[in-house]
């Protein structure tokens, strides 16, 4: 099919709010009789609270409420209810907020929060998973065997492990004893910080007399915490109303409920009027959530040749002290640590551990960067002991279409191998390294990786053709950030066939735009693009059926283009906004479709039953290739250029996967090299950007994006996905990359400048 | 305590009182309902409250409301001349600089402050100049692109 917008480099749509100040961003929402809240957080790590004393807070002028987990004492969780708005009975982590006030200003809210008195009786506290996974560690959670938890996640009563999973396929046994040689390896990923430039921000009101909570927020998936609110609140779904704004970086830590929890508390207690709580710079360094950091050991037998045999994988993720997310991406996380490989046997044991540290959650990847950085970086050790490329281990070991993913699914590859050959191409790979000159030696690495979507998830959305023309698309899908509405608006133009500037994508309103599971695992182009395809069919067909009696012709001879009906032979011609006019123009009217899409039932995530929640509508496949240079004098690593090759299925617009692609390889780099928490006794001492450093201008490397385009058969246009994949191969290609040029392996993340430096001085000679 | 105060924000003049403890960026986003402004941090550590100061990037949280005294302000709503954009403004759009958008405002002031000293600016100068603001959406190459289209067209010209 022709198109006028799909596959064109098309200028975002919400580009002109944002470079004119105009763009309204959750902390930017300003309502009539709007009170500020203030937080008190818990200074330990785990302790009991023995009192509260409110009395000196509640005497400071301007203050409207006071609110602590007596007078609030409701817990939440989308996938383990196990995290109190404001602490019942005890605190499990520095910053975890134990009351809140609502003051007429922010500083009378300050002023009040500086008065509460909390007596604690302080607890033994864990910080490293893997002690708290230990019998005999001091218990997080007495009460996790009574929590509500969704019945696919295994829980650990008794224990600080919250939730286990265990699979195998195969025989590893078998697998093992076919190999050459056994490889076994143990890798640590550590916890960064989302760094949203604008930090977790909400509105919330609360009238009591029509038991209705409104949130203003950029929440990524506003049904989903709506429906978690309402649960919990005892209301129904229409009595919680998200309504979206601009979202200022989400990158997964906009998730949850943060400074939306802290609002909701406090908002039953200020008689109807509406109050904004804003996360300084330190809450949302310390006590938003994080990067779920992991151990993983993984085990590899491989032949000669380097094709793989066997591989058992454990790994230990931190929670922190409540489940966000965390439950799903050590679910889901997991099964992509064998990469995008076949694995004859296999055997995977993954537990997701409470600690006392601030909560783990989504970070783009979920969980798929973790696994990537173990495998990927194995993968080059493997290659190098058995003196094979390694381009060729992996080209060797690759799906290919017709083979069984680990639940039987049966994989459809296109693309994984375009991406590794253009990766490497583009960084000149095989080519003979420059002589070293002085201290600066130069390296390369490559790494691969595969992502999957969350399947079976459902997108609804509903689409006016107003009475002049215009076109509505009513969606829940957020602008996180990321381009969403550009794609959609590309998509509904294409499907209906009217000018991509006459179509309004408003931002999501739970109360009046239609159900969609959210802006995560890479899924909205495909999702609801295809909600939107089937949506924009309809009402282009019920289009050029009116135009077919306003004309006196058979629709079948019409077509819309750019907002323009013509005959096949073009006797009769006539715009939509004629067509409507006619039609609509004295008493008013619409023509609308609804559009909902769903993968169930797809013939392509068939799998062995029982574990078909295992499969992928779609698979995202990637290849980095890193050059760059170490100073050994120094310890600098500077990351000249990195090729990233990404297949999206379809472009639906170059631009926009380029800045999917270039904003993670920066991302990447910065959580590679620079990022890490300086933490003592479970306190974050590095809690200001200037001590908790990302990468700036002075750090941007040559990033070259690669789009390959392998045509989803059941994508709208082809298109999959391509936001997550793209943070996941970055580190070990760099680490890769060190490898090669100085000889050192490293094994744990973050590498910063003085482990590289010492690792160099602890070098044999 | 209240001090009064007289300055030019977007080319209007207010007469104002604050008190001596409120930034730039408290009276420009709560009292002038300036809102393009954005605060990252409050502390001067991100970069994305960055207007311009008789022509200079100041980052506005660091700044007092008072010593704006006097002063002309620009933010990122006063950039565009009725319809028309700013150059940069639409370079940014054009090269797809814009993601989240939350850092655009102090990217393109940022910008400005710079090409208006130095219209030919080079990439390295883009780079440096542009330092100060963290962008985690990462769209530091298309950004600096942006930039250099507008100061290449100075330098072509
Ligand atoms: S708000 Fe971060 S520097 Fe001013
Ligand atoms: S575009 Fe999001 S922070 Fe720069």
């Amino acid at each position: 099919m022709e198109t006028q917008y799909v596959g064109k480099r098309v200028p975002r749509v919400d580009a002109l709010d944002k470079v004119t100040g105009q763009a309204m961003y959750s902390v930017d929402v300003e309502l009539p009789g709007m009170l500020y809240g203030a937080t008190l957080r818990s200074p330990l790590a785990h302790a009991k609270i023995v009192e509260i004393d409110t009395s000196a807070a509640l005497t400071v002028p301007g203050v409207r409420a006071v609110v602590t987990g007596k007078e609030f004492p409701f817990t939440f969780g989308h996938m383990i209810k196990d995290q109190p708005f404001l602490s019942i009975h005890k605190v499990r982590y520095v910053g975890e907020p134990v009351a809140a006030v609502a003051a007429e200003t922010e500083a009378a809210a300050q002023e009040a929060v500086e008065k509460i008195r909390v007596e604690y009786e302080e607890l033994p506290a864990v910080f490293d998973p893997r002690k708290a996974a230990l019998d005999g560690a001091p218990i997080i959670h007495e009460d996790l065997g009574k929590y509500d938890h969704g019945n696919v996640y295994e829980l650990v009563p008794g224990t600080n492990i919250s939730t286990v999973m265990k699979y195998s396929r195969g025989d590893v046994e078998v697998g093992f004893s076919e190999a050459d040689e056994v490889f076994e390896d143990e890798f640590y990923i550590h916890p960064v910080a989302h760094t949203p430039m604008e930090t977790h921000a909400a509105v919330v009101q609360y009238t009591p007399s029509g038991k209705m909570l409104t949130v203003w927020s950029s929440a990524d998936a506003p049904c989903q915490r709506a429906k978690d609110l309402a649960k919990v609140l005892s209301l129904s779904f229409n009595q919680v109303r998200f309504i979206s704004t601009y979202s200022g970086g989400g990158f997964g830590g906009k998730g949850a409920i943060v400074a939306e929890g802290i609002g909701v508390a406090l908002a039953h207690f200020t008689k109807g009027r509406p109050v904004k709580v804003i996360y300084s710079r330190q809450e949302e360094l310390t006590a938003s959530q994080v990067r779920l950091e992991a151990y993983l050991k993984l085990k590899t037998g491989v032949k000669k040749d380097g094709t793989l045999t066997a591989r058992e994988a454990e790994i230990i993720w931190d929670n922190g002290a409540y489940s966000s997310k965390g439950p799903e991406v050590a679910r889901r996380g997991t099964l992509t640590i064998f990469g995008p490989y076949r694995t004859p046997h296999l055997t995977l044991l993954s537990r997701l551990v409470y600690t006392n540290k601030q909560p783990s959650g989504a970070y783009r990847g979920f969980g798929t960067t973790q696994v990537t950085w173990a495998c990927e970086a194995q993968i080059d050790i493997i290659a190098g002991k058995l003196g094979i490329d390694p381009v060729e281990v992996r080209l060797r070991n690759f799906y290919a279409d017709g083979d069984p993913y680990i639940n039987e699914q049966i994989m459809h590859t296109a693309g994984l191998r375009e991406t590794l050959e253009k990766a490497s191409q583009e960084i000149g790979w095989g080519q003979k390294k420059p002589k070293t000159t002085g201290t600066k030696v130069r390296g390369k690495g490559i790494a691969t990786t595969i992502k999957g979507t969350n399947t079976p998830t459902d997108s609804y959305c509903f689409i006016k053709v107003n009475v002049d023309g215009s076109v509505t698309v009513l969606t829940s899908s957020v602008e996180i950030g990321a381009g969403q509405k550009t794609v959609l608006a590309q998509i509904a133009a294409d499907t209906i066939g009217v000018p991509l500037a006459s179509i309004h994508i408003p931002n999501p309103d739970t109360c009046s735009t239609p159900f969609d599971f959210g802006v995560t695992s890479s899924r909205t182009t495909y999702h609801m693009g295809n909600a939107i395809c089937l949506a924009g069919q309809k009402v282009r067909r019920q289009i050029l059926e009116t135009a077919g009696e306003i004309l006196k012709t058979d629709p079948e001879r019409l077509t819309l283009r750019e907002g323009e009906i013509i005959d096949r032979d073009a006797e009769n011609q006539m715009t939509l906004k004629e067509l409507m006019a006619k039609k609509y123009g004295g008493k008013g009217g619409a023509i609308q479709g609804e559009g909902y899409f769903t993968p169930a039932g797809s013939s392509l995530i068939k799998a062995k039953p029982g574990i078909e929640w295992m499969s992928s509508i779609f698979w995202m496949w990637a290849t980095h290739a890193a050059e760059v240079e170490v100073d050994t004098e120094t310890g600098v690593v500077k990351v000249l250029k990195i090729a990233a090759a990404h297949d999206v299925g379809r472009a639906i617009n170059p631009i926009g996967c380029e800045q999917q692609i270039e904003g993670s390889v920066i991302m990447g780099l910065s959580n590679t090299l620079f990022e890490e928490f300086k933490m003592e006794k479970g306190r974050i001492m590095n809690d200001t950007l200037a001590d908790y450093k990302v990468a700036t201008t002075l750090d941007l490397p040559e990033i070259v994006p690669i789009i390959v385009e392998s045509h989803h058969s059941e994508g709208p246009f082809g298109a999959k996905g391509v936001g997550e994949p793209a943070l996941a191969p970055t580190a070990p290609a760099i680490a890769n990359a060190i490898y090669d040029a100085v000889g050192i392996r490293f094994k744990s993340l973050p590498i910063t400048r003085e482990k590289v430096l010492a690792a160099i001085r602890n070098r044999k000679p | 305590m209240n001090v009064t105060i007289d300055l030019t924000v977007n080319g209007e003049r207010h007469r104002l009182e604050v008190t001596p403890w409120t930034t730039l960026l408290e009276l420009l986003r709560e009292t002038l309902h300036l809102t393009g402004t954005k605060e990252g941090c409050g502390l001067g550590e991100c970069g994305t409250c960055v207007v311009l100061v008789d022509g200079s990037s100041v980052n506005s949280c660091l700044m007092l409301a008072l010593d704006a005294n006097g002063r002309q302000i620009t933010t990122i709503e006063g950039l565009a001349s009725n319809e028309e954009l700013h150059p940069l403004q639409a370079s940014f759009i054009e090269k797809g600089a814009v993601q989240c958008g939350f850092c655009t405002p102090a990217m393109i002031l940022s910008a400005k402050a710079l090409l208006d000293r130095n219209p030919g600016a080079s990439e390295e100068e883009i780079r440096r100049a542009l330092s100060g603001v963290l962008c985690r959406c990462g769209s530091y190459t298309k950004i600096i692109e942006a930039v250099r289209t507008v100061s290449k067209e100075v330098e072509d010209s």
